[in-house]
């Protein structure tokens, strides 16, 4: 694909005269923050023990796992976030949620007589897909065709300070089920806005300078290589 | 926890604010005009006076903005460790919450640990620049008032949908026999609209569209792979899919020097850096502030406009200073309100005197009455399937999706509703997966399906016309009052059975172009956002030729006090389907050609 992108340099010039004004701030918050995203630096952990830290961190990665194209949520310090999060929870959310992950544990051990971080892989989706289960029930998400219409909005009760998945819902599953719930969006959300997530994964491709606009390739006159779409005259 | 994206050193900023506001006091003038407000009708309002050499003081309730550092245009993500999130002491309000809670939100027990509690409109990007709720309650009905108190305010973060009213709007009553028609036709506006578009710049298409007439148009963006497969479909159901018309100049402005053409990066909702997105602060305040021809007095929240007790036309504007609470009398020739609609309004119901015991411009009881915006909510998405399982492509980098424009009522007569909606959206690669919460599952399979549909997204949401109704209003509340001790709004709005009526059929169009599209996994919310969600308040000044049922006159002048103009949309009578900003823009540009008139040949002002 010819995205015409323009260099920095060219931006600049471009931009003449008010380059002066130009912040880059993007750029001086990533060197800020590029220390945590490499792989090698240590946690520093606020909430998790460094044990806790090793379960999360097996638990994210077979949430979103590395695989041929990009690093998983391990590399992408998914568990890092998860520890931020929980430090900025309220105390009993915080509670709840690392007891879930006692209660993971506890299962592990049950079924397998192993914790979570030491079942090899096969067993890890057996404890994954019994307790993600819920799953296959119709999400409420998915319920919007068969709201009745025409009705105003009934009130919610209000989203608890929750930094961990949606507790709007009610929360009449199992600790486990909910626990799983709650740690598969907050992994999608720390692996998605990561740098592996968006540059490595999806290969997003904006906020990027561009010359020209980007379409799809017909509305220049051309064949869509991406769609298929042809060119009309 | 450190987070360079949170803590943002605005020391200069603040020191500008404070130093500007010590030296300006009510001995600095004469001034010939007072502006309230630094938003898009307060910007064009002092940029119009000060290029005609008018002596214009600005009063910003807020404080400075350093658009150079607070615009975080291309600012990843990753680059906060929160990833986005607002920092444990602040809160933003949740949607539910809106019609849960009870008024003043920020009462409720539960905010009580945080020191901010924004509006929904508060994130990392916005959340120097929202009020603080508990500093700003409202009492009444539920309603999702976004205020911004910073110089340029909500235009610092607007949608940038640019588009003009025409004939369906201006003489909407004439067609259904609902209410009145606006007191001119688009042929009146249209200059305006014409003038704002050259200084200004607007990306968009010609389409030759009664329901949006056309404007001049830089360079628009184009519609990608899962539009144009949704353009046809719809175009066969014969109604339009057209390229977004955007407030934001796509091959430059002539003459400003803050401003630069648009370079596509698509993240124009939190400031653009390089000017090209309008912002009022670099399109309008600064270049109004070179003239030498207008000073802009942060922290300056007017609280009334006060009388000339000889005359009994207005003397002047009561400013509270933010931080000092001193209370002082800025006096003017004219006064200009352009505060926002509400709180123009507010002002105006909270000037009373003897001689306007119910506030001023209110001898007819009608000040308040008539709030408008738009309802919006109903929306719906699926995947498009020319686009499943493909490799990502730039689909984002544009300052904003396509439009459907309005299609009911236009030529024939639905039999549910009068008036119309509209809808935005479009589809693609966007930053955020947001698909990937409602994919079942974990593991490889997991993170290939969200892979796969991830250039295939595609959502539209709806925009109505709320009608003008005059038991939709706003008063002073009797007991509340903002950390100012100014009377809080007390809300008295709700959706009628038109607007409900008009939502199902949002949803149900929604629904049947996305099938028309070949969608897959069509979801259609019919959920009604909560009431001022749209943040397109108007009409609670409204004007009108018969001083005995409006609150202004036709160039938005007071009919009880006419050296009071309102540069916002507070006059508007009716407000269609369209997006309000650049209405006002057009609107302010007239207002002030008239006032510039009555300076000049009225020697009572």
């Amino acid at each position: 694909m010819t995205t015409p992108l323009v260099s920095r340099r060219t931006a600049l010039k471009a931009l003449g005269a008010a380059t002066a004004f130009l912040p880059w701030l993007s750029e001086e918050g990533e060197a800020a923050f590029a220390e945590i995203q490499k792989r090698k630096a240590p946690p520093r952990l606020e909430v998790l023990t460094s044990a806790q830290y090793a379960t999360v961190e097996a638990l994210v990665e077979a949430i979103i796992p590395a695989d041929d194209r990009s690093p998983g949520a391990r590399e992408a310090r998914v568990a890092d976030y998860i520890d931020l999060l929980l430090s900025e929870a309220d105390a009993p959310l915080r509670k709840q949620w690392l007891a879930g992950l006692a209660a993971l544990d506890a299962e592990a051990v049950k079924r397998f007589r192993a914790p979570f971080v030491r079942l090899p892989e096969e067993q890890m989706v057996a404890l994954l897909t019994d307790i993600s289960q819920y799953e296959t029930a119709k999400p409420k998400a998915d319920a919007g065709l068969e709201i009745p219409r025409n009705e105003q909005p009934k009130p919610l009760p209000p989203q608890v300070d929750s930094l961990m998945g949606d507790v709007r819902h009610p929360r009449d599953r199992p600790t486990l089920e909910a626990f799983f719930a709650d740690t598969k969006q907050a992994t999608i959300h720390g692996y998605y806005t990561s740098e592996i997530g968006i540059h490595k994964d999806l290969r997003y491709k904006g906020n990027q300078l561009l010359a020209e606009f980007v379409g799809c390739a017909t509305v220049d006159g051309k064949d869509c290589p991406h769609c298929g779409r042809k060119a009309r005259s | 926890m450190a987070d360079p994206t949170i803590d943002l050193d605005l020391a200069a900023v603040l020191d500008e604010s404070r130093r500007l506001a010590a030296a300006i006091t009510p001995d600095s003038g004469p001034w010939d005009a007072i502006v309230v407000g630094s938003g898009a009708a307060g910007g064009m309002a002092a940029y119009q006076l000060a290029m005609s050499g008018i002596k214009v003081l600005v009063l910003e309730a807020g404080r400075m903005l350093d658009h150079r550092k607070e615009y975080r245009t291309m600012e990843w993500p990753y680059a906060s460790p929160r990833r986005q999130r607002l920092p444990p002491d602040h809160r933003a309000l949740a949607v539910a919450e809106y019609n849960f809670l009870d008024r003043p939100y920020g009462n409720h027990p539960a905010f009580a640990k945080h020191k901010k509690l924004a509006s929904y409109a508060g994130n990392s990007y916005t959340r120097n620049w929202v009020v603080n709720e508990k500093e700003h309650p409202t009492t009444g009905t539920p309603y999702s008032w976004v205020r911004a108190r910073v110089l340029g305010g909500k235009t610092n973060f607007w949608g940038r949908v640019a588009i003009r009213y025409g004939p369906l709007q201006f003489q909407a009553a004439s067609r259904d026999g609902f209410d009145i028609d606006w007191p001119f036709g688009y042929d009146e506006l249209k200059p305006y609209y014409d003038k704002v578009d050259l200084l200004l710049g607007v990306s968009g298409t010609r389409e030759g569209l009664d329901q949006v007439p056309d404007g001049i148009y830089q360079r628009a963006h184009k519609l990608n792979c899962v539009e144009m497969h949704f353009k046809d479909a719809v175009e066969k159901m014969g109604r339009r899919y057209i390229a977004g018309r955007a407030g934001v100049t796509t091959d430059g402005v002539l003459g400003n020097k803050y401003r630069t053409r648009c370079l596509g990066r698509g993240r124009c909702s939190r400031g653009c850096d390089i000017g090209a997105t309008f912002h009022s602060p670099t399109a309008l305040i600064f270049p109004a502030r070179d003239s030498g021809k207008c000073v802009v007095r942060p922290y300056s929240v007017a609280s009334e406009v006060f009388l000339d007790p000889e005359t009994g036309r207005a003397a002047g504007v009561r400013v509270i200073d933010a931080n000092t609470r001193e209370v002082m009398d800025f006096k003017a020739k004219v006064v200009v309100l352009g505060a926002g609609c509400l709180d123009s309004t507010r002002i105006l119901l909270n000037s009373k005197s003897a001689r306007h015991p119910n506030g001023m411009g209110n001898s007819t009881g009608l000040l308040g009455c008539y709030l408008s915006e738009h309802h919006m909510g109903p929306r719906g998405s699926g995947f498009i399937p020319t686009r499943i399982g493909t490799e990502t492509t730039l689909d984002d980098g544009r300052p904003t999706s396509p439009y459907i424009p309005r299609f009911r009522n236009v030529t024939d007569k639905h039999p549910d509703f009068i008036r119309g909606y509209h809808f935005q959206g479009g589809g693609g690669s966007h930053e955020y997966p947001s698909h990937a919460h409602d994919t079942p599952g974990f593991g490889r399979g997991f993170k290939s399906s969200v892979r796969r549909y991830y250039p295939a997204q595609f959502a539209i949401g709806g925009f109505g016309e709320v009608l003008p109704r005059k038991e939709n209003r706003i008063t002073l509340d009797d007991t509340v009052k903002d950390a100012w001790g100014i009377p809080a709004v007390r809300f008295h709005y709700r959706f009628s059975d038109n607007e409900i009526r008009m939502a199902k059929d949002m949803a149900d169009t929604a629904e049947e172009m996305l099938r028309a599209a070949g969608a897959e996994n069509i979801k259609i919310d019919p959920t009604m956002l909560p009431p001022g969600w749209s943040i397109h308040e108007i009409g609670t000044a409204r004007m009108g030729d018969d001083p005995k049922a409006s609150v202004t006159d036709r160039f938005c002048r007071l009919h009880d006090v006419p050296n009071v103009y309102m540069a916002d949309a507070a006059p508007f009578v009716s407000g269609g389907t369209q997006n309000t900003t650049w209405s006002i823009l057009a609107m302010c540009w007239r207002t002030m050609d008239h006032l510039k008139e009555d300076l000049r040949t009225k020697t009572s002002l």
